[in-house]
C-alpha cells in the first residue's frame, strides 16, 4: 500500500487537540427556524500582493500567497462554528433554497430569505436540468452528446442551457470538434435543433426538473478549505498529494506547476520550459484559436511521485515525453519517448517503474527508472483496419498539423481505442481502461502479458484498484461506478446517488475501503463506502465546481480535488480553487 | 403602508397598459410611433393580400440638395416624419439634417410652412435629424399661438420650440423661441451636436446629446437637460459619468423613451471617451452604457440597467428602449427591451429594472494595454438569443472563391480572436460585432398582437488595433471605415491611436459568411427567435452594378416599423429600397428602389381614409452611396 506522510504536525493539531471556537453563527428562515446544512464560507478579504506579472500568473520560481478559504454547514440546530481569525473576512451563507447572504463579519445569527420559484430552479446544478434532455428518445445521440461535450464542463449550467438559434448550436459543436471533441457530423444539426428544442420545453416547464439531492447532516462534520490559483483560464487538471508536505497541481493549459503549502497558503509557480521552435499545442498542433489565453506546449496533464527519490513524472500529453520534476533542484527533465503519441495519466510502483498510457497510439508506456530504459506495450486494435490506423500514426504525424488528415468520427465510430485511466494493483499487476472501445487491460507486473477483457458499459474513463485488488472503474456516459473482482472475473455496478452525473475520475481510500467518485455536473463529489454499499454526497462550495482527480490523504482520511472546469470562468468566482476535504473530529 | 403601493403600482400598471393600447393607433405622432418606441401603426388598409400594389403617391424634396448641395456629403438623412393631430393642422412635419422643419399636406406632400433655424454648419461633422417632437402646452390659450409645439434639437446644440401652425418660433420659450444647450464646450459646431428628437411630457422637455467621443480622452460632458416646455427654463440635469473628472461622454443619443403614468423617462446611455482606452476612467462608469430611469419631475435615478461595464467597444446603448406589457405564467408586468450593439436584447421590469430574463455573467478576457482594467464579467440574458453569432474563426472564413476564401481565413487565423468583448491592443483584433453593430439607432418594431420584436442586425465583422504614438505626432486620417477605408483616429490625451476596418478579402468581401445585414423576428416572451431573413441585396455594392437581386444582406442604418396590416417596412440597405416584409415569417411581399439609400425609419398614417407609408432617403455619408434630399409617400392605388 502506497503511504504518504503529510506535513502531520499542524493537520495532527487541527484534527486531535481542541479547538477554540472563535465564532458560532445561527442559520434561521424568516419563521425563525433553524436552517440545518446550510453552508458559511469565509473568505479573507486581504491578501499580500501578489507577483502575476508573468501573463496573470506568478513567474517561475515565485512564491506568491493566496486566500484560504473555509467552509463548513450547519448542524441540526442550525449552527455552524469558525475557527479563530483576526483579520477581515467576508463571510457567504448559503442553502438550498435561500437566497445567498453575504457579510462582513460574523453576527450570531442571519435569516435566509426562501428564493422566488424562478430563483430556485435557476439555482439548480447542471446534471438535474440535464438528467431531462432526451435528445428526443434517441439514446445513441444522448451518449454521444455526453461522451463528447461532458468532460471539459458542465453542460446543463446556465451558460449552456440559454437559448440560441440552432445554427448558433451548430456553431458552438464545431468549435468544440476543433477543440477535442469528436461529435460525428451528422449529428450536429440534429443535436442543435434538439438542444434547443428541449432547453426550450424545460425553461417554459421547469417543474419537470428534478430538485436537487438535498445536503444531509454529514456534511456538519466536515470542513472544506480551498486555495484559488491561476485565473478564469486555467485548467488545474490533475495533481498529487507529495509525501514532502506540498500538493502539486498542474494547470493543463498553461504548461505550469504550483507547488502549494497548504498550511500556509504560499505557492510557487514551475514553468516547463520548452525549446524554441516548439509550437502552441505541441506536436498537436494549437486546437484553441478562439480562446483568450493558451500556453501549452507540453501540457501537464497527470501526475505521480516516485517512491524512491520523490521525483514527479509527469505526463505532457502535447509531445512525445515524459516528464521529471526534481523536487529537490525545482527543474524539469524530459525524457523523449521511444514512441507513441499523448502521454494521458500516469501511476508509479514499488519497483520505481513509472507507468502511463498513450492515449492516441492505444499503447501503455513504462519507464523503468532502475535500468532507465523504456518500454512500450501495444494493446490490441479491434481490427485490422484500427491496426493500420495505429501503425500509421508516425506518418500522419509527420504532416504539419495544419494539414494533417485526421479521419472524422462517425456514428459508427468516433475514433480510436482511447486508452485513458491506469493503476498499480497492491499486487504490481497495471490496469489500464479504453474509454472508446468500452474494455479494460490487464498487464501482468512481471511478464508485462496483455490480457483484455470487455467492459460490458460505456465510456471506461479513469479506474482504481483497492487495497483488495478489486478495479474500480468509471463509466461515464453510463454514469455508474462498476467494480471488477479479478478473483470472480465478474463485474457489479453501482448508480449513482445523484442523477445524470458523467463520473470522469475516481480514487480509492484503500485504508479505509471508500471510493470517491468525482462529480462534475452537480457541483459535488461522491463517497462510496466498500462494505456497506452505501452513498455519501458532499455539494462544493462554488458553483459549476467540475472536480477531476481526487487525491486521499490516507493518514487522516482528508480528501483533495480541484475544480477543473473548461472554461474555468463559467465557475462561480471565476478561479480555479484546490479544495480539501476534512473529517472533523466528533 | 405596503397595500398602499401595491394599489398604486396596480393603478399605474392598469394606466399604463390603456396608454400603450391607446398610443397604438393609425397616427403617428412620436418618432417611435409612440413614446414608448413600439414603431407600431394600428393602420390595415395596406395589408398582405394588396402590398404588391402599394405606389408612390407623392414625393417631396426638402431643397437641401440644391440648397448646401456642396455640404451634401456630410449629411445623413435620418428623419422619421410625424403626424400633427387634427387641433394641431393636421400637418406631416419632418426634419432635413441642416435642421430645417417642413410641413406638408398628408395627402399630397405639398408643403405647408417650413422653419430655418439657420445652424451653425461650420465644422466637418455629419448632419442628421431624426425627427422632432410634438406637445400640447395646456397652459396656453386654447387657441392661441404655441399651444401646439414642435420641439427640435439641433446640431449646433440649440432647442427650438415652434408653433405647430405656423412654424414660427413660440417666442415665449428661452430667448425668442430657442435655448442653448450648450455649456463650456461653446457653441461651434463640432464635437457636440444633436441627432434624436426631445421627448416633452407633463411640461418638460428632455434633450439628450450627439458627442464625438473618440479623438478626445476627455470629451464634454454626456449631460441630459430637462427645461420647461412653456417657457425653456432648465428644470434639472443628469450627468451619467459622474465621478470621473479626466473622462467624459456617456450622452444619450439614441432616442428616450418616457412612461408618463409610473413618471419615469428611459435613458439610453452610450460609451464613455474614449471608446477604445479606458485608463482615466477606471470602474465600471456605472451609468454608462446603461439603460437608466430617471423620474420625469425631478430628475433622480430611479434604477439602471448597465449592459456593459467599463466599455472598450464602443457598445453604445443604440436604441429606443422599446415599452410594453409582459404577460407570462400569470405575471402582467410594465416591461422594457433594450436592443444593443452586441446583439441582445435585454428585457427588463421597467418598474425596478431587473431583467426579466435570467442574467448570466459571462467572464471576458483582459486587456493588455498597460494601466487597463476590465471588468472581469459581462451581463448576457438567458434568452433570447443573441442576433447574430460572435464567433468567427479561420475555419469559417468565406469567400467567393477559394483564393480569396484563403485570404480571408490566413487573415482570421493572425488576429486576436477571442470573442465578444476582446479588447483592443496592439495585435490586430476580431470586433464581431464592432461598432456598427448587431443592432443600432433602428429600433425594433414590436407587434401589437403578439410580444414579437423584428428588428435589423449588422453582421459584419471589423479588426481593429491601438497604435502607440506620440500625442501630437500622428493625426487623424479618417474618422470612420467607410467604404472598406480603415479609419485611424488618434486619441488625443491617451497613448494610442485607433485603426479600424471591416474584415475582408482583397476583393474587399466580408470575410463572414452572409448574411451581412438580417431582419431578425425575437419573441421576447418566449425568448426564441422566430424566424431570420438576409436584408438586402448587395448587387450595387461591387465595382459594377449586377443587373439582379442577390439577396446576400447588406449592412444597414436605419429601422422599421409594423402594422396591423401584417407588415414589416424597412429601407436602411445598401441597395436603395424600401421593402415589405410578411412579419409571420419575413417573406419579402413588396419592394421599391429609391434614388439613393433610406437610411431611416419610415413611417405611416391614415389620412382622409388613405394610409400612406412614409420614408425619407437621402444617403448616408458613411456609407458614401449617394445623396439625395426625398420624402417618398406610398400608397395603394385609388
Amino acid at each position: 500500500m502506497r503511504r504518504r506522510v503529510l506535513r502531520v504536525g499542524p493537520l495532527a493539531a487541527l484534527l486531535f487537540l481542541s479547538p477554540v471556537w472563535a465564532a458560532e453563527l445561527k442559520v434561521v428562515n424568516v419563521h425563525g427556524e433553524p436552517i440545518a446544512q446550510a453552508m458559511l464560507t469565509r473568505t479573507p478579504v486581504d491578501l499580500p500582493t501578489a507577483d502575476l506579472s508573468d501573463d496573470g500568473y506568478a513567474p517561475h520560481g515565485v512564491t506568491n500567497t493566496t486566500a484560504t478559504v473555509i467552509t463548513r454547514f450547519t448542524n441540526a440546530a442550525g449552527v455552524v462554528e469558525l475557527d479563530d481569525f483576526n483579520a477581515a473576512a467576508t463571510y457567504r451563507v448559503r442553502a438550498q433554497g435561500y437566497v445567498d447572504a453575504h457579510l462582513t463579519t460574523l453576527p450570531e445569527s442571519v435569516t435566509l430569505q426562501a428564493m422566488s420559484p424562478e430563483q430556485f430552479v435557476a439555482s439548480y446544478p447542471s446534471n438535474v436540468w440535464l438528467s431531462q434532455l432526451e435528445f428526443g428518445g434517441d439514446d445513441k445521440l444522448r451518449k454521444s452528446f455526453l461522451l463528447n461535450c461532458a468532460f471539459c464542463h458542465q453542460q446543463a449550467s446556465p451558460f449552456m442551457r440559454n437559448e440560441r438559434t440552432v445554427d448558433q448550436w451548430v456553431s458552438v459543436i464545431e468549435r468544440m470538434n476543433t477543440y477535442g471533441a469528436r461529435v460525428p457530423h451528422d449529428y450536429h444539426e440534429t443535436m442543435g435543433e434538439l438542444l434547443q428544442t428541449e432547453y426550450r420545453e424545460l425553461r417554459e416547464n421547469p417543474e419537470r426538473v428534478p430538485v436537487p439531492r438535498a445536503w444531509e447532516s454529514h456534511l456538519s462534520s466536515v470542513e472544506m478549505t480551498e486555495w484559488p490559483i491561476g485565473d478564469g483560464f486555467s485548467q488545474m487538471h490533475d495533481f498529487l498529494l507529495h509525501p514532502n508536505g506540498f500538493i502539486y497541481v498542474g494547470d493543463n493549459l498553461f504548461d505550469r506547476i504550483y507547488e502549494i503549502d497548504p498550511d500556509s497558503g504560499e505557492y510557487t509557480v514551475y514553468k516547463v520550459p520548452h525549446e524554441e521552435g516548439t509550437r502552441l499545442g505541441g506536436i498537436l498542433g494549437n486546437r484553441f484559436q478562439v480562446f483568450p489565453k493558451m500556453y501549452n506546449y507540453y501540457g501537464v496533464h497527470s501526475f505521480a511521485y516516485s517512491g524512491k527519490d520523490g521525483n514527479i513524472f509527469i505526463t505532457p500529453s502535447m509531445q512525445q515525453s515524459l516528464l521529471e520534476f526534481d523536487v529537490t533542484r525545482k527543474t524539469f527533465i524530459d525524457h523523449k519517448l521511444p514512441g507513441g503519441y499523448y502521454p494521458h495519466t500516469i501511476r508509479t510502483d514499488d519497483r520505481d517503474r513509472v507507468w502511463f498510457t498513450l492515449a492516441l497510439s492505444s499503447q501503455v508506456g513504462m519507464l523503468d527508472r532502475t535500468s532507465g530504459e523504456f518500454e512500450i506495450i501495444d494493446l490490441p486494435a479491434r481490427s485490422i483496419k484500427e491496426w493500420f490506423i495505429l501503425k500509421s500514426l508516425p506518418l500522419v504525424f509527420s504532416f504539419d498539423p495544419e494539414n494533417r488528415p485526421t479521419p472524422a468520427p462517425t456514428d459508427e465510430s468516433i475514433g480510436l481505442p482511447m486508452p485513458y485511466g491506469i493503476d498499480v494493483a497492491p499486487n504490481g499487476d497495471v490496469w489500464v481502461a479504453r474509454l472508446y472501445a468500452n474494455d479494460i487491460a490487464h498487464i501482468d507486473g512481471d511478464t508485462l502479458e496483455v490480457t483484455m477483457i470487455e467492459f460490458p458499459y460505456n465510456g471506461p474513463r479513469r479506474l482504481r484498484v483497492d487495497a483488495d485488488g478489486k478495479v474500480w472503474i468509471v463509466a461515464f456516459q453510463d454514469s455508474l461506478l462498476v467494480s471488477y473482482d479479478p478473483t470472480t472475473k465478474k463485474f457489479k455496478h453501482y448508480e449513482l446517488p445523484v442523477v445524470s452525473e458523467i463520473p470522469y475520475a475516481l480514487n480509492v481510500d484503500r485504508q479505509r475501503g471508500v471510493v470517491w467518485v468525482n462529480g462534475n455536473q452537480s457541483d459535488t463529489i461522491l463517497s462510496f463506502n466498500i462494505d456497506s454499499e452505501k452513498w455519501k454526497v458532499y455539494p462544493m462550495p462554488r458553483q459549476r465546481f467540475f472536480t477531476r482527480d481526487i487525491e486521499v490523504s490516507e493518514e487522516d482520511g482528508a480528501v483533495y480535488t480541484t475544480n477543473s472546469h473548461f472554461p474555468t470562468w463559467q465557475s462561480e468566482g471565476g478561479i480555479p480553487t484546490l479544495l480539501r476535504i476534512t473529517p472533523l473530529e466528533p | 403602508m405596503a397595500v398602499r403601493g401595491m394599489y398604486r403600482r396596480a393603478c399605474l400598471l392598469g394606466l399604463s397598459l390603456i396608454a400603450l393600447q391607446v398610443s397604438a393607433d393609425a397616427t403617428w405622432q412620436y418618432y417611435g410611433g409612440d413614446a414608448g418606441g413600439r414603431h407600431f401603426s394600428d393602420a390595415k388598409a395596406i395589408n398582405r393580400d394588396n402590398v404588391a400594389q402599394l405606389d408612390v403617391a407623392w414625393v417631396h424634396r426638402s431643397g437641401d440638395a440644391e440648397r448646401h448641395a456642396d455640404q451634401m456629403v456630410q449629411t445623413s438623412t435620418q428623419s422619421t416624419p410625424i403626424l400633427l393631430p387634427p387641433e394641431a393642422g393636421e400637418s406631416l412635419v419632418y426634419c432635413t439634417p441642416f435642421n430645417r422643419v417642413i410641413a406638408l399636406d398628408p395627402a399630397s406632400g405639398e408643403e405647408r410652412w417650413f422653419f430655418d433655424p439657420e445652424i451653425d454648419r461650420g465644422g466637418d461633422r455629419p448632419f442628421r435629424c431624426r425627427g422632432v417632437a410634438y406637445y400640447e402646452e395646456v397652459r396656453t390659450a386654447a387657441q392661441g399661438d404655441c399651444r401646439h409645439r414642435l420641439y427640435m434639437s439641433t446640431h449646433d446644440r440649440k432647442l427650438w420650440a415652434i408653433d405647430a401652425h405656423s412654424g414660427r418660433p413660440c417666442r415665449s420659450f428661452g430667448e425668442d423661441g430657442v435655448v442653448p444647450l450648450y455649456g463650456k464646450e461653446g457653441h461651434v459646431a463640432g464635437d457636440v451636436s444633436n441627432s434624436s428628437p426631445p421627448v416633452v411630457v407633463d411640461g418638460t422637455v428632455i434633450t439628450g446629446s450627439t458627442v464625438i467621443d473618440f479623438v478626445r480622452s476627455k470629451t464634454p460632458r454626456g449631460t441630459v437637460r430637462a427645461f420647461d416646455s412653456l417657457s425653456g427654463k432648465p428644470r434639472w440635469q443628469f450627468d451619467p459619468l459622474q465621478g470621473h473628472r479626466d473622462s467624459g461622454s456617456a450622452n444619450v443619443w439614441a432616442p428616450i423613451s418616457v412612461d408618463r403614468e409610473l413618471g419615469l423617462v428611459y435613458l439610453p446611455t452610450s460609451a464613455p471617451s474614449p471608446d477604445y482606452y479606458g485608463v482615466s476612467r477606471p470602474g465600471n462608469n456605472t451609468y454608462a452604457n446603461s439603460v437608466v430611469a430617471l423620474d420625469i419631475a425631478t430628475g433622480d435615478v430611479r434604477w439602471h440597467f448597465q449592459h456593459v461595464r467599463h466599455d472598450l467597444w464602443d457598445y453604445d446603448t443604440p436604441a429606443q428602449p422599446i415599452l410594453f406589457q409582459w404577460t407570462k405564467g400569470g405575471a402582467d408586468i410594465p416591461a422594457l427591451a433594450q436592443l444593443t450593439k452586441q446583439g441582445f436584447v435585454f428585457v427588463l421590469n421597467r418598474l425596478t429594472g431587473e431583467s426579466l430574463w435570467e442574467i448570466t455573467e459571462q467572464p471576458v478576457p483582459p486587456s493588455k494595454v498597460p494601466g487597463e482594467v476590465t471588468a472581469p464579467t459581462q451581463p448576457k440574458p438567458i434568452a433570447p438569443p443573441q442576433l447574430l453569432d460572435p464567433f468567427l474563426m479561420p475555419e469559417q472564413a468565406w469567400g467567393l472563391t477559394p483564393i480569396d476564401r484563403e485570404d480571408c481565413r490566413r487573415q482570421l487565423a493572425g488576429l486576436d480572436n477571442l470573442g465578444l468583448f476582446s479588447p483592443l491592443s496592439e495585435q490586430l483584433t476580431l470586433m464581431f460585432p464592432g461598432s456598427l453593430g448587431g443592432a443600432n439607432w433602428g429600433g425594433g418594431a414590436l407587434l401589437t398582437d403578439s410580444p414579437v420584436l423584428i428588428t435589423n442586425v449588422n453582421n459584419i465583422p471589423f479588426t481593429g488595433r491601438l497604435i502607440a504614438v506620440d500625442e501630437g505626432d500622428v493625426e487623424t486620417k479618417r474618422d470612420h471605415p467607410a467604404a472598406g477605408h480603415r479609419m485611424q483616429v488618434t486619441m488625443h490625451g491617451t497613448p494610442y491611436m485607433v485603426e479600424i476596418g471591416s474584415l475582408q478579402s482583397f476583393l474587399g468581401i466580408p470575410c463572414n459568411r452572409p448574411p451581412w445585414g438580417k431582419l431578425v423576428a425575437v419573441d421576447l416572451q418566449a425568448g426564441t427567435i422566430l424566424w431570420e431573413v438576409a436584408l438586402g441585396s448587395v448587387h450595387e455594392m461591387g465595382p459594377v452594378t449586377a443587373p439582379f437581386d442577390i439577396e446576400w444582406g447588406t449592412p444597414n442604418l436605419g429601422g422599421g416599423i409594423a402594422t396591423a396590416g401584417g407588415l414589416f417596412f424597412i429601407g436602411s440597405t445598401m441597395d436603395r429600397q424600401i421593402r415589405a416584409f410578411d412579419v409571420r415569417d419575413g417573406s419579402t411581399l413588396w419592394r421599391y428602389t429609391l434614388p439613393v439609400d433610406a437610411t431611416a425609419i419610415p413611417m405611416t398614417y391614415e389620412y382622409r381614409g388613405r394610409q400612406y407609408v412614409v420614408i425619407n432617403a437621402g444617403g448616408h455619408h458613411m456609407f458614401a452611396r449617394g445623396f439625395g434630399d426625398y420624402l417618398y409617400a406610398f400608397a395603394l392605388p385609388r
